[in-house]
C-alpha cells in the first residue's frame, strides 16, 4: 500500500499534466475549470449538476471542502487539490480522489477556492441528498438547515422519508418543523397544505412566518370582468381603494385606454407643431399658461393633428367599464384563506410579544441609565455639585476592568476582581480631586463646572496617551455572551439582564448606605445644613470628603459594567455624561428614588420615540431632549421633588 | 545667519501633513500620519525630490472641524508646504476645501467618501461611491440573492449621502421601497438591540436580508456584538460595510464578526509583490510585526507616488504645473493593478470584497477590473447630468444639459 501511495505520488510529481482516468473528478472538473474557481451564484448549478450526477463516491467529501474553502487550484498545472495543513508552508498537496499526498508547493504558486456564501448556500443544497441519510446526526441537520436556507420542490419526498425514518430526536424535531412548511410551499394535495397552515397556528417563530407570508403575495391585475379562475384577493375601488388617476394610469399601462397627457408633453406638442408664429391658431407668445396650452391644443386635436387627451368624463366611463383587483399568486383560495386566518392570528400574539419586547428593551436603557447616574446623584443630587468629569470615571472603571482583563486571563474571575477594584480606584481618584479642586469651590457652581469639564478634557486625553486611541476588548464571559430568548420575537442579551441586576443591587445598597448607616445620617445632615451638623460634632469635610468619594467610585462600578456591552474608549464617559445629568434632574435633585424615576421615565420614552420613528435613532434623542426641557418647566424639582426642610433652601 | 536660515527653509520641499492626532478621529488618523512619514522617508533615502530633501510638517486637527480649516491656513501661510495629504471624514474634508481654494494650494484626500464633489485643488484617492458602495450592492443582489436590504448608518454626512445614492439604485434594480430599512444612529452608539431585532424582523416576509452598514467607527463593536448575542450570523443576515478595515479590527474580538464583509480598494491580504514590500516596509518603519496596513493608507501610498511623478515631471512644485501634469498619471496600485488619475480628481481602482476572518485580516472573494471613479453620481437624477473635467472644460461642476458650468468653488 504504501510502496503504492509513494509511486502514484512520484508519477504524479512527475507528470502533472495528465488527468488520470477519463470519468475521474478531477477529469470532469477540468472541463468546467471557471465555473469552479470564480464561481458565482447563477453559474455554479451547471457544473453541481455534472458532478453530482457522475455519481463519484468521492463527489460529496468534494462538495464538502470547497464549501469548507479547503480546495486548491494550481494555476501551473490546472489541477484541483486537497491540502494536509492550510497553515503550513509549502503546502502539502492531496490528490482529490486517492486522498494521497502528491507534493509540496510554496503558498503563493496556489491559489485557495473561496466561494462566496451565495456559492456555498447553493453546494449546501447539492449536499442534502447526500447529507440527509448519512450515518452523522450533525450533517443530517446540517442537511436540513441548507433546505431550510432554500427550499426546493425536490426537498419535500427527502425529507418527508425522513420523517418516517429518523430515530435521533434532535434531527426529527427539525424535520417536524421543516416538514410543515415544505408541504406549505410545495405540495400538491390541497387538503394536505391547509392542514400544515393550519398547525403553524399561533407559531410566531420567524420562520412560519417566512412561510405564510409569501402565500399570500398579490399583483395587481385589471380586466372587463373578473375572470372566474382567479384567486381574488380584494377588488379595488376607484376614488376609495385608489387615487382615479392613479387606476387610470393601471388600465393606460395595459394599454386597454389611450394614456394620460402630461403638461410636459402638451408643451413638447405644442414645440412640435408651431407655424411660424402660431400653434392651432393661437400665438404662441400667449402661451404662457397652461390653461392656454390646453387650448391651443384642443385647437390641434380639432384640427386632427394629434389624439384628444383623454377628460375627465373619459377616465370615469374608462374606470366604470374595467375593474382592478390584487389577485393572489397562490391558485388555491382554500390555501390563501386559510393563509390569512392564521397568519391574522400570528400577528396579533406577535404584537403582543413585540410590546413586551420593546419594554424589556425600555427596561433595560432604564437601567443603564440607572447604573451610569447614580453615582452623580450623590454628587450633584446629594452634594449639589456638577461634576462634569463624572463620565471620566466611567471611563476609568472602564479602563480599570480592561487592565484587570488583560492580567487575568479567566473572564468572569477578572470581572469579579474588576468590579471592587474600580470602585477603589474611581474612590481614590474622587477623593483626590475633591481634596485637590472641588472643596475649593463649593458653593461656587459656575467655577466648579468649569473646573471639573477641564479635569474631564485632561483626563480623557491621559488615558488616550496611555492606553492609545483604539477600542480597547472587555470581553464578558461566556456565560454572559447569549442572550435570553423566549421566542424569535422577544429576547435580551443576557448583558442587559446582568446590568439590570446591578442597577437594583445597588439602589437598594445605596438606599440603605443612605438611609440606615451612621454615614449616611452624617451625610444627610451635612447636605441639609453644614452649619448645623458641624456643631453636632459632624465633620463636614471629611463627610464631602467621602461622598464624593462614595459617587465617584459607583460611576466606576457602572464603567465596568457598561464597559462590558458598550466600547471602551477613552471617550466613553462623554456619552453617558449628558443622560446622567438629565436622568437626576428629571428625577429630582437629592433623592434616589428620584433618580430611579428619572432613568425609567427617559429610558422608556426613548424606546417609545425610537419605535414611532425607527429610521433615525438621533432624533429620538432629539425629541427626548425637547421633552426633558418642557417637563423642567412645569415640574422644575422633578418628578420626586423633596418638600419642607428637607430640601435644604 | 538668519537670512540663510530662511533661504535654506524655502530651498527644501515641505509637505503638509493635516490629521486627528488627538480626539475621536485619531483611531484611525495616526495611522495615515506613520505611513505619509514613512514614504517621505523612503523617497528621501532615494535621493529626495529634483535633489532636494522632503521635510513633513506635521499637524493635528484634533478631530474638530473647524481646526482643520484654521491648520490649513497655517500650513499654507506660515509653513509654505508645497502640497497637503489631509483628513480622514468628510465634514474635515468640507471644512479646508474653501481655504484650500482661496490660497490655491493642493490636497489629496485619502478616504472613500459620498462623491457629490470636484473642487480643482483637491485629489481623490479614495473611493468614490461607484468605485465601493455600487459594487458592493451588486454582489448582494446577484452573488447572495439579497431581497430585503437595512441600510444602517452613523448620523453625519457621508452615510447619509450615500444611502441617498444607494436608496435610488436599490429602487432602480426593482427592489421596492417597503423593503429598504433605512437608520442613522449617533456617533459611538452602544444600544443596538432594538434595531437589530427590526432588521431581523424584515426576514418575515421570507425574503433574504442584508445589511449595508456606512455604520463609523466605535458604535460598530455593538453593532457586530449584538448581532452575535442574538445568534445572527453571516449566512442568515450578511452584513457589507464601507468603514470597517483592518485598523478597525485591530484589537478587537472579531469572533461575532467572523464570515461578514466589507469593500474596499485594497486589502493587507492583497497577494502581489508590491504589496509584500509595501506591508514588509511598514513593520520595519514601525518596528512592529503586528501593525496592519489598510485602504487608506494605499490611497495616501498611490497619491503620494502621483505627486512625486508630477513633481519630477514639471522640474517645479509650482501648484499649477504639477497639476497639469497630474492628469492621465499612472502608478501601479497594490494589488496588481493600475491607478491612472483621471480629468474629474479621481482615480481608477478595482472593487474588492472581502470577508472577516478569524485573525482580523480578510478573505478576498471578490475583485473587479478598475472602475474610473466618478464625481457626480448617475444615480440621483440632480447629478447625474453632472461631470467634471478640469483639463478639458476646466469645471468640476458642469452640467451637460444647459451646457453650463455650475459653479467653480466647492461651497456648496
Amino acid at each position: 500500500m504504501g510502496f503504492f501511495a509513494l509511486l502514484s505520488a512520484a508519477l504524479l510529481c512527475l507528470a502533472p499534466g495528465i488527468a488520470r482516468a477519463q470519468d475521474s473528478l478531477q477529469a470532469l472538473l477540468q472541463q468546467s475549470t471557471e465555473l469552479v474557481t470564480d464561481a458565482s451564484r447563477r453559474t455554479v448549478g451547471e457544473v453541481l449538476a455534472i458532478l453530482v450526477e457522475s455519481g463519484l463516491p468521492e463527489v460529496p467529501l468534494f462538495l464538502e471542502t470547497w464549501a469548507a474553502r479547503e480546495v486548491y487550484f494550481r494555476d501551473a498545472d490546472g489541477m484541483f487539490y486537497y491540502v494536509e495543513d492550510a497553515d503550513a508552508d509549502p503546502l502539502v498537496l492531496i490528490d482529490i480522489t486517492s486522498g494521497e499526498a502528491v507534493g509540496e508547493v510554496g503558498s503563493r504558486e496556489i491559489d485557495q477556492l473561496l466561494p462566496n456564501g451565495g456559492v456555498r448556500r447553493v453546494i449546501a443544497g447539492a449536499l442534502v441528498q447526500f447529507q440527509l441519510s448519512a450515518e452523522d446526526p450533525a450533517a443530517r441537520l446540517a442537511a436540513l438547515e441548507a433546505i431550510d436556507d432554500s427550499p426546493d420542490e425536490s426537498h419535500l419526498p427527502l425529507v418527508s422519508e425522513r420523517l418516517e425514518l429518523e430515530e435521533d430526536p434532535q434531527v426529527r424535531a427539525a424535520v417536524e418543523v421543516l416538514l410543515p412548511r415544505l408541504i406549505i410551499a410545495f405540495a400538491e394535495d390541497e387538503t394536505e397544505r391547509v392542514e400544515a397552515i393550519e398547525s403553524l397556528a399561533g407559531n410566531i417563530s420567524l420562520a412560519a412566518r417566512a412561510t405564510l407570508n409569501p402565500l399570500l403575495a398579490t399583483t395587481r391585475e385589471v380586466a372587463q370582468i373578473v375572470p372566474d379562475d382567479a384567486n381574488v384577493a380584494r377588488i379595488l375601488e376607484p376614488g376609495r381603494d385608489i387615487g382615479t388617476i392613479e387606476a387610470y394610469v393601471l388600465l393606460a399601462e395595459a394599454e386597454l385606454v389611450p394614456p394620460l397627457v402630461s403638461a410636459d408633453q402638451i408643451r413638447a406638442v405644442l414645440e412640435a407643431n408651431i407655424e411660424g408664429t402660431e400653434v392651432g391658431g393661437v400665438q404662441v407668445a400667449t402661451l404662457n399658461t397652461d390653461d392656454a396650452r390646453a387650448a391651443a391644443y384642443a385647437a390641434l386635436v380639432a384640427d386632427g393633428v394629434v389624439e384628444a387627451a383623454p377628460d375627465a368624463d373619459a377616465i370615469a366611463a374608462a374606470l366604470e367599464s374595467y375593474v382592478i383587483y390584487d389577485t393572489y399568486r397562490e391558485p388555491s383560495q382554500a390555501v390563501t384563506d386559510a393563509a390569512a386566518n392564521t397568519l391574522a392570528g400570528i400577528e396579533t400574539r406577535v404584537g403582543f410579544f413585540e410590546a413586551l419586547d420593546l419594554s424589556l428593551d425600555g427596561l433595560s436603557l432604564a437601567s443603564i441609565y440607572f447604573l451610569a447616574a447614580i453615582g452623580l446623584a450623590i454628587t450633584f443630587g446629594v452634594m449639589g455639585v456638577i461634576n462634569m468629569a463624572h463620565g471620566e470615571f466611567i471611563m476609568m472603571g472602564a479602563y480599570t476592568g480592561f487592565v484587570v482583563q488583560s492580567y487575568v486571563a479567566n473572564e468572569t474571575l477578572s470581572i469579579a476582581i474588576a468590579i471592587p477594584l474600580a470602585f477603589v480606584v474611581t474612590f481614590a481618584a474622587g477623593v483626590a480631586m475633591e481634596r485637590s479642586v472641588i472643596r475649593w469651590l463649593y458653593h461656587r457652581p459656575l467655577e466648579t463646572l468649569l473646573a471639573t469639564f477641564g479635569i474631564s478634557i485632561a483626563l480623557q486625553q491621559i488615558v488616550r496617551q496611555i492606553f492609545g486611541p483604539l477600542t480597547q476588548p472587555l470581553t464578558p464571559p461566556d456565560w454572559l455572551a447569549g442572550s435570553v430568548e423566549l421566542n424569535d420575537v422577544v429576547s435580551i442579551s443576557s448583558i442587559r439582564v446582568a446590568i439590570f441586576i446591578l442597577g437594583a443591587i445597588f439602589f437598594v445598597l445605596l438606599l440603605l448606605v443612605l438611609n440606615k448607616t451612621r454615614l449616611g445620617l452624617e451625610v444627610r445632615a451635612v447636605t441639609q445644613n453644614p452649619a448645623m451638623a458641624s456643631a453636632m460634632g459632624i465633620n463636614p469635610d471629611r463627610i464631602n470628603m467621602l461622598t464624593f468619594g462614595l459617587g465617584s467610585g459607583i460611576a466606576g462600578i457602572a464603567g465596568v459594567a457598561i464597559g462590558l456591552f458598550a466600547q471602551v474608549v477613552p471617550d466613553l464617559g462623554a456619552n453617558y455624561i449628558v443622560q446622567s445629568f438629565m436622568t437626576v434632574v428629571v428625577g429630582g435633585v437629592g433623592n434616589i428614588f428620584g433618580t430611579l424615576a428619572g432613568a425609567a421615565l427617559i429610558g422608556f420614552l426613548q424606546k417609545g420615540i425610537e419605535w414611532l420613528n425607527p429610521s433615525n435613532t438621533l432624533a429620538a434623542q432629539t425629541y427626548m431632549i425637547l421633552f426633558v426641557i418642557l417637563f423642567i418647566q412645569f415640574r422644575p424639582r422633578g418628578i420626586i421633588a423633596l418638600r419642607g426642610r428637607a430640601a435644604g433652601d | 545667519m538668519a537670512t540663510l536660515a530662511a533661504t535654506s527653509a524655502q530651498a527644501e520641499i515641505r509637505v503638509g501633513i493635516l490629521h486627528s492626532l488627538t480626539g475621536t478621529m485619531a483611531i484611525s488618523e495616526t495611522t495615515l500620519r506613520d505611513v505619509m512619514l514613512m514614504l517621505i522617508e523612503q523617497q528621501n533615502a532615494a535621493g529626495g525630490l529634483l535633489g532636494e530633501e522632503i521635510v513633513p510638517v506635521v499637524v493635528d486637527g484634533a478631530s474638530d472641524w473647524p481646526t482643520f480649516a484654521e491648520r490649513t491656513r497655517d500650513l499654507i501661510a506660515v509653513e509654505e508646504v508645497d502640497v497637503i495629504f489631509c483628513c480622514w471624514t468628510s465634514s474635515s474634508r468640507k471644512a479646508i476645501l474653501p481655504v484650500a481654494e482661496e490660497l490655491n494650494t493642493m490636497v489629496f484626500y485619502p478616504v472613500q467618501y459620498e462623491g457629490e464633489e470636484s473642487s480643482l485643488n483637491v485629489f481623490y484617492t479614495g473611493a468614490a461611491p461607484n468605485q465601493q458602495a455600487i459594487p458592493a450592492v451588486d454582489y448582494f443582489l446577484e452573488e447572495l440573492g439579497v431581497e430585503s436590504f437595512a441600510l444602517l448608518g452613523t448620523d453625519y454626512v457621508y452615510p447619509r449621502t450615500t444611502n441617498r445614492i444607494l436608496e435610488q439604485y436599490l429602487l432602480d434594480a426593482g427592489i421596492p421601497q417597503e423593503n429598504i430599512f433605512v437608520n442613522y444612529t449617533p456617533f459611538g452608539h452602544s444600544d443596538w438591540s432594538s434595531i437589530v431585532a427590526d432588521v431581523v424582523a424584515l426576514g418575515e416576509t421570507g425574503e433574504q436580508v442584508g445589511v449595508i452598514s456606512t455604520i463609523n467607527g466605535d458604535a460598530n463593536v455593538g453593532f457586530y456584538t449584538e448581532l452575535a448575542a442574538q445568534e445572527v450570523s453571516a449566512d442568515d443576515i450578511p452584513v457589507v460595510a464601507f468603514s470597517v478595515g483592518e485598523e478597525e479590527l485591530a484589537g478587537l474580538d472579531t469572533g461575532p464578526l467572523e464570515g461578514h464583509l466589507a469593500a474596499w480598494n485594497y486589502f493587507q491580504s492583497a497577494e502581489s509583490e508590491l504589496n509584500d514590500e509595501f506591508i514588509a516596509n511598514w513593520h520595519a518603519f514601525t518596528g512592529d510585526d503586528t501593525r496592519v496596513t489598510n485602504d487608506p493608507m494605499e490611497a495616501h501610498y498611490i497619491g503620494f507616488q502621483m505627486w512625486v511623478q508630477a513633481v519630477e515631471a514639471a522640474g517645479t512644485t509650482d501648484i499649477d504645473a504639477v497639476r497639469e501634469e497630474m492628469y492621465g498619471l499612472q502608478v501601479p496600485n497594490l494589488t496588481g493593478g493600475i491607478a491612472e488619475m483621471l480629468p474629474n480628481h479621481h482615480l481608477t481602482k478595482p472593487v474588492l470584497i472581502g470577508e472577516i476572518r478569524a485573525d482580523g485580516q480578510f478573505d478576498i472573494i471578490s475583485q473587479t477590473e478598475p472602475v474610473p471613479g466618478d464625481a457626480w453620481t448617475d444615480y440621483l437624477e440632480e447629478s447625474a447630468v453632472l461631470v467634471s473635467d478640469w483639463p478639458g472644460l476646466g469645471c468640476g461642476m458642469y452640467n451637460t444639459e444647459t451646457e453650463t458650468c455650475v459653479q467653480l468653488e466647492s461651497n456648496y
